[in-house]
């Protein structure tokens, strides 16, 4: 059996002295999804960063392709791709220029059709030499998706992927995230409610009060307990 | 290699489309000489002393006012994130960012240049042909230790302030051997009679550009 891509280690995270994250374990197989839910200030953005070596965790480990987040090298930081609230986008530069730096930070062989390929993916090749600013909120999410997926990532951290999103995004984005899960890579997104969406099978957990748990309503409840796989218990 | 060009390349891209860096450092540099000009005894404005003092305030002042904005770009949009969960390695971040603070600098410095020697009644000759090394090397460590500084506090609340709080007293000796360079070349002293200042800047330089690049990353963290 391989090893997990993500796992975690009775992981927490104290902000001033208040916990968010406590004794989180997690182990996500490649190929697998997984949702966690929950409300404002839950922390469910913290433990994507966590995930990604942005932040450090207070106590306990993230592991992440086997390796210490902390100490994440080049070439594993490569296989992560990320969607958070901040669109890292740079809004003076236009939607293609932003990718094809993103491309070229990647070392892809060819940014130019890298970014050309992904604009038409995300449905903005209309607007590829529009500045980043001048776009709508539902076009950066999209451009971002764009930017988190460019190099075909095999870990994806998204953090509330359909934010801002009309219905044709929504569809859109999922259809990317089902494309990336048939070509193997993992998906560990956060919503604040369980997102319905047509062909794609997920687990659901929901994080409340800093605790992981299985999210369980009623009905799946009844059909029984598929949702304890990528808790590390 | 890609990457580090690639950072340049976008913040130079970035600077052409608003030229807010250049233009930030060019009128604090104006604004500093015009004070200057004015305040001083009509008597010194000609002094090679004066020009090369008043040169230094403009320089510090108008590279603090950049330095505030070194990774101000990056930390819109939380792009800074992406860069640092990019393969890209955060020394050659630090390089990079270096290398575009000391082109916005050098050039605000060249525009500098041209409005003390019209503002200080100076001649354009062969002293400002040996005024140019000090300068560069000036810009250099203060972009080097700007740079470093601007990445430890740009994530705080009162990063703007504590910036210049930081970055004045610890670019002292630079300054220093810097205005004493440069009045010895506006005084038409050869290069080889300035050589022990232009040591001190040089050591300078490769104090922080060493200490950038071994702590960018420790530092540039949001953590």
């Amino acid at each position: 059996m391989s090893a997990p891509v993500v796992e975690t280690h009775a992981l927490a995270k104290t902000y001033r002295l208040a916990p968010v994250l406590r004794e989180v374990n997690i182990r996500l197989m490649a190929g697998r999804g997984a949702f966690i839910i929950g409300g404002n200030g839950a922390g469910k953005s913290t433990l994507l960063r966590i995930l990604a070596g942005l932040e450090a965790p207070s106590d306990g480990r993230a592991i992440v392709f086997g390796n210490d987040t902390r100490k994440l090298g080049p070439r594993y930081r490569r296989r992560i791709g990320m969607m958070a609230h901040q669109s890292f986008l740079y809004p003076n530069l236009t939607a293609r220029e932003n990718l094809e730096f993103y491309a070229e930070l990647y070392s892809i062989a060819d940014p130019v059709a890298a970014a050309s390929l992904w604009l038409e993916r995300v449905g903005l090749a209309g607007s590829a030499d529009a500045r980043v600013r001048d776009l709508s909120r539902g076009m950066e999410q999209r451009l971002s998706a764009a930017r988190a997926m460019l190099a075909d990532p095999t870990l994806l951290l998204l953090d509330e992927p359909f934010a801002a999103l009309d219905a044709e995004g929504v569809s859109l984005v999922a259809s990317l995230i089902h494309s990336a899960i048939e070509r193997g890579a993992s998906i560990l997104a956060t919503a604040h409610s369980v997102p319905e969406l047509d062909g794609l099978e997920f687990e659901v957990f929901e994080l409340s009060h800093g605790r992981l748990m299985p999210y369980a309503p009623k009905e799946e409840v009844r059909r029984g307990g598929r949702f304890r796989s990528i808790l590390g218990r | 290699m890609s990457a580090f060009a690639a950072v340049i390349r976008k913040d130079l891209r970035l600077e052409l489309r608003g030229g807010q860096s250049i233009l930030a450092l060019l009128a604090m540099s104006m604004l500093v000489l015009v004070v200057l000009v004015f305040a001083l005894d009509a008597a010194r404005i000609r002094s090679a002393d004066t020009a090369a003092g008043a040169l230094w305030v403009a320089m510090v002042f108008s590279g603090i006012v950049g330095a505030t904005r070194a990774l101000g770009a990056e930390r819109e949009n939380g792009a800074i994130r992406g860069l640092l969960l990019s393969p890209l390695d955060p020394a050659t971040l630090y390089a990079a960012k270096l290398a575009a603070a000391f082109i916005f600098m050098a050039v605000a410095e060249a525009g500098a240049v041209i409005l003390m020697v019209l503002f200080f009644n100076l001649e354009f000759n062969a002293s400002l042909v040996r005024l140019a090394p000090v300068l560069m090397l000036g810009a250099l460590g203060f972009s080097a230790l700007a740079t470093l500084l601007s990445a430890a506090t740009g994530h705080t609340r009162a990063g703007d302030m504590i910036l210049p709080v930081l970055a004045v007293p610890m670019f002292t000796p630079a300054l220093i051997a810097g205005v004493k360079a440069s009045t010895a070349a506006l005084s038409g002293a050869s290069l080889g009679s300035m050589s022990d200042w232009l040591k001190i800047m040089i050591a300078f330089d490769v104090l922080f550009i060493t200490a950038g690049y071994l702590l960018f990353e420790h530092v540039v963290g949001e953590d």
